[in-house]
């Protein structure tokens, strides 16, 4: 071999070797993120709290939003999505548990602690209703002086999908109930409650027990308020209802009743709809839920039972509007709050607003029906879900104290 | 031909170095990423390796006993797939058994060994949230903040009394409502009626001691804390709890002496449903089914099997990625096929019981139950698993312990403790213990007598333990044994709890001997129970394992790091 060769040889040799041991280097480097390469402009992380009744939706839309490879001034977004509680969010914002800087903070200076602290930090809050983030805005507001959510301008809160709450009872207890009261409301309801001889006395089966009643629970899913709300609006026949509606001793003896029949007063669960699929008549026999909560599991409840639901729309009725709610301070920045957006409008768009009526959500993009022939809304018309609500009124949204005071209440007199 | 001869040497010599390069370069590469990817493999099972690395993927889960095969079979698939964090560690979930009563306290601790759990029931974790929601010192009115994280459920069971077809039929099943009031009355009536349920340490074992809690208040729901605490109460779960043949340390435990035993071992027990479908599984082979799941008339409740996050600063971005995907998986069709063939019933609603383990042919009702028994707010439950430890069947136990020469040092500081925590356990203070001290002659003897009179006497002997001598263990079985005989108290548990890490060689009594004098004097006497412990190698297994096996207890092997742990445990035999 002639001594070309062997240079060149000894060249590709050592090349390689010069390689192996970068390669070798980074594995053993403590970022094992740090490049071989030409350093790229990282991934915009958007990241959305999310509430519970919307999470598997707006889940499987940020997937499908993250496989598109969407972009803002050519930096790929990614969209990480929280699954929260409205309440428990609240209660963190409250805290201020995700760690919101001081208002007098110098932004250039940031402590690692504080920069690593708003690794975390969300960029957007989809809570069940937007009387959740007004409630966090007047916390901030002492703390810091200023509003963090926005109820104007680009940034403001915006419905992206809406549902109210309806009455879902099994077929069979429902058409005992409209045998003996002919139709089902809170009084009604509460009534089956009190009946000192359960089912049997009421013209159902023995084995059936007591009339068991499903409510979310308050500590746990921001639902459990909005039906006490409710119940408090049709025991006073009015839509708006204030602390002194709900501190009543004849009212709040009249709610005891009620909520003493449920099944699980210990609060384990916040996924009330699911427990009501997954427990069967065993659990509750019939309740208050979220609309959407109900259509999603009509199958499953179907399938597991061997029985439906009837859905009965009640005269007063909370929505939920579940507002995409862009967090302004600076803990975010610009191209965050912008990404989130993007992913707010992606959301909103007809393709995506109609996954979200599979998911028995009603659409905030008018241009979207419900009543499709594949729609849950069709699908189930039979058991009594209606594409328009008619003759009910809207509750007007409870204020904190209001809210307090029913919780109060839960925990003295429920949750004991 | 020259040339080519000439030329080979270079080239041959070349090529080897380079594949010699490659080799090294390839064997030192193998070893770094063999290294980076051993944290915890498919079935890593209890070990658990503590993690300080800001950047670990690896997520150890806390789990309660009676899912062991079901969570590992999950969490094996889940380790398989090699998912890796957008950082590109490696995920993996660690296993580690634990009741759920210790997750709570664990999870409490300045330093939990565990980042998620899954207890047996939701119960638990609303009592963690609210234990550490009053330690966080709230303003009045404030939201509570919540130390549990994302969860979600991924199997389900209800609650059952499992019994022997027969039994079932007996007390009027399948034609006649059968409920908890039922086994109770059956009990009291009955002295040869065998029934147990676990402690309230355990989802199924509270239900069915809250049952006897309101059947003792008049009540099918509403129980409050007058109720639970009224003395006509307290009497009436007294009587119901007399008939208890023992608590235990668990379902799994109880179900695994009735397959060793039979039916001579119980004649109906509180367990979760899969429990039932798995032992008919195994046991009938395709015939009728020999256990049945009673669904009690009064209502049950459900072991949902929640999966949590627990929050804590030490959480890295990883390791919830971790738990996210872990999330995911055991919420796929492909898991909660795994779940349903484990004699769970999914929580994917999609999936019919249709065909499926929890069936008639198993001794399941897929339809039932039809009605829940309200499970009550978090402090009538908490007043009820006190209240518990008050009225369940009281024991008299002796402690026999080893200090002969061996058990010097390390080993004889780890007895002290164990027993320390044995006593920790038993939290009424009317439970009769004594403690029987041997090495080459049976030394000391602190003799029975109620915890509330002997226990400072007790934890005083515990502290003055020597080691010195031989081993004279079966003349101490021997005393321990005469003196429940003599004490001949039916209304108790009689137990002896004997520990030795050596062999027996100064006992004047014989093996042989003192098997007939118990096998005789659980006959004609009162039953007294034998819990050997093998504590380390070097003790003799035969002889332990013969005189528990002549009492109907069980022998259990410990070491330095489990003997305090299994002394814990065979405290809730009592």
């Amino acid at each position: 071999m002639n001594r070309t060769r062997v240079i060149f040889i000894v060249i590709v040799v050592a090349a390689l070797a010069i390689v192996g041991l970068a390669a070798l280097a980074r594995l053993l480097s403590d970022q094992p993120s740090s490049p071989l390469v030409v350093d790229q402009r990282g991934p915009i992380n958007v990241r959305v709290l999310t509430a519970l009744p919307v999470y598997d939706w707006v889940n499987e839309a940020a997937k499908q939003f993250n496989a598109e490879n969407h972009e803002l001034d050519g930096n790929p977004i990614q969209v990480e999505i929280i699954s929260m509680d409205g309440l428990s969010a609240l209660g963190k914002f409250d805290r201020d548990e995700f760690g919101a800087l001081p208002s007098d903070v110098d932004l250039e200076n940031l402590t690692p602690e504080q920069e690593r602290a708003l690794e975390r930090f969300p960029t957007a809050w989809i809570p069940d209703s937007r009387y959740l983030p007004e409630l966090a805005n007047v916390a901030y507001k002492e703390r810091l002086g200023r509003d963090v959510f926005l109820t104007d301008g680009e940034y403001r809160a915006r419905p992206i999908a809406i549902s109210l709450f309806a009455w879902g009872v099994y077929q069979s207890r429902a058409e005992v109930l409209k045998e003996r009261f002919g139709d089902v409301d809170w009084q009604v309801i509460h009534d089956a409650a009190i009946t000192r001889g359960g089912w049997p006395e009421l013209g159902g089966l023995p084995e059936w027990g007591f009339f068991k009643l499903v409510v979310p629970n308050p500590r746990k899913n921001v639902g459990g308020l909005a039906a006490m709300v409710a119940a408090a609006g049709e025991y006073y026949d009015s839509v708006a209802i204030g602390t002194a509606e709900v501190t009543d001793p004849d009212f709040q003896q009249w709610l005891g009743e009620l909520m003493s029949s449920t099944t699980d007063l210990s609060g384990g669960s916040a996924y009330t709809a699911e427990d009501f699929a997954l427990f069967g008549y065993s659990a509750g026999d019939g309740g208050q839920l979220l609309e959407s909560d109900l259509l999603n599991n009509m199958e499953g409840i179907q399938t597991r039972w061997g029985e439906p639901l009837d859905i009965f729309y009640p005269k007063y009725v909370t929505w939920f509007d579940f507002p995409f709610t862009t967090w302004i301070g600076p803990e975010t920045s610009a191209a965050e709050k912008n990404a989130a957006l993007e992913f707010q409008r992606y959301l909103l768009s007809p393709e995506v607003q109609a996954k979200a009526v599979a998911y028995g959500l009603r659409p905030a993009n008018s241009s979207v029906s419900v009543d499709q022939p594949d729609s849950p809304f069709t699908r189930w018309a039979d058991q009594g879900v209606v594409p328009i609500v008619s003759r009910t009124e809207a509750m007007r949204s409870p204020d904190r104290d209001v809210l307090l005071a029913l919780l109060r209440w839960f925990d003295l007199n429920v949750a004991q | 031909m020259t040339r080519n001869k000439s030329s080979a040497g270079p080239w041959v010599v070349v090529a080897t170095v380079i594949v010699g390069f490659f080799c090294i370069f390839g064997c030192v590469f193998a070893l770094i990423v063999l290294n980076r990817d051993n944290s915890g493999g498919p079935g890593s099972g209890n070990v658990v390796v503590p993690n300080t690395d800001p950047t670990s993927a690896t997520l150890t889960l806390a789990y309660s006993p009676e899912k062991a095969a079901l969570i590992g079979e999950l969490v094996d698939g889940f380790n398989q797939q090699k998912l890796r964090t957008d950082d590109r560690e490696t995920m993996q979930i660690q296993l580690l058994e634990l009741a759920p009563d210790l997750m709570v306290e664990e999870a409490l601790s300045e330093a939990p060994r565990f980042q998620a759990l899954t207890p047996d029931s939701s119960l638990w974790l609303d009592q963690l949230d609210r234990r550490w929601a009053a330690q966080q010192q709230l303003e009045e009115g404030a939201i509570a903040p919540s130390a549990v994280g994302e969860s979600v459920r991924y199997a389900v069971s209800p609650v059952v009394i499992a019994m022997w077809d027969d039994v079932a039929r007996s007390l009027g099943w399948p034609d006649q409502p059968v409920g908890w009031e039922t086994i109770q009355q059956r009990a009291a009536a009955d002295p040869e009626f065998r029934w147990s349920h676990p402690s309230t340490s355990q989802a199924s074992g509270l239900l069915a001691t809250l049952a006897e809690f309101y059947a003792g208040a008049g009540k099918t729901r509403g129980l409050t804390v007058e109720d639970a605490t009224a003395q006509s109460t307290i009497d009436y779960v007294g009587n119901i709890e007399r008939t208890v043949k023992f608590y235990g340390e668990g379902e799994t435990a109880i179900l695994d002496r009735i397959k060793a035993e039979g039916r001579d071992f119980l004649d109906a027990f509180v367990v979760q449903e899969h429990l039932v479908v798995n032992y008919n599984r195994d046991a009938s082979a395709g015939g009728s089914p020999e256990l049945v799941a009673v669904y009690p008339a009064e209502g049950t409740a459900w072991a949902d099997h929640p999966l949590a996050l627990l929050e804590s600063s030490d959480l890295t971005n990883n390791q919830r990625a971790t738990f996210r995907a872990f999330r995911d998986y055991v919420q796929s069709p492909e898991a909660q096929k795994v779940v349903l063939e484990a004699g769970f019933r999914p929580a994917d609603l999609s999936l019919s019981l249709d065909g499926s383990p929890v069936s008639l042919a198993n001794g399941a009702d897929p339809s039932q139950p039809q009605t829940t028994l309200q499970v009550p707010g978090p402090a009538v439950v908490d007043v009820v698993q006190n209240v518990w430890q008050f009225t369940k069947r009281k024991a008299n136990i002796y402690l026999v312990v080893d200090t002969s020469g061996s058990m010097e040092g390390e080993k004889l500081d780890a007895a002290q403790s164990a027993l320390r925590e044995f006593l920790n356990q038993i939290k009424g203070d009317q439970e009769q213990v004594g403690l029987v001290e041997f090495s080459t002659y049976v030394n000391n003897i602190d003799p029975l007598d109620t915890l509330g009179n002997n226990r400072a006497d007790l934890e005083r002997s515990i502290d003055n333990l020597e080691a010195t001598g031989d081993t004279a263990l079966l003349d101490a079985i021997s005393v321990a044994y005469d003196r429940l005989q003599q004490e001949g108290d039916p209304e108790r548990i009689n137990a002896i709890v004997a520990m030795t890490d050596g062999r027996e060689n100064a006992s004047s009594v014989t093996l042989l001997r003192l098997r007939e004098t118990i096998r005789r004097g659980n006959n004609s006497g009162v039953p007294v129970l034998v819990f050997t412990i093998a504590f380390g190698d070097d003790a003799d297994y035969d002889v332990l394992q013969t005189i528990a096996d002549a009492s109907g207890g069980q022998m259990r092997q410990g070491d330095l790091e489990t003997i305090r742990q299994l002394y814990r445990l065979l405290s809730s035999y009592f």
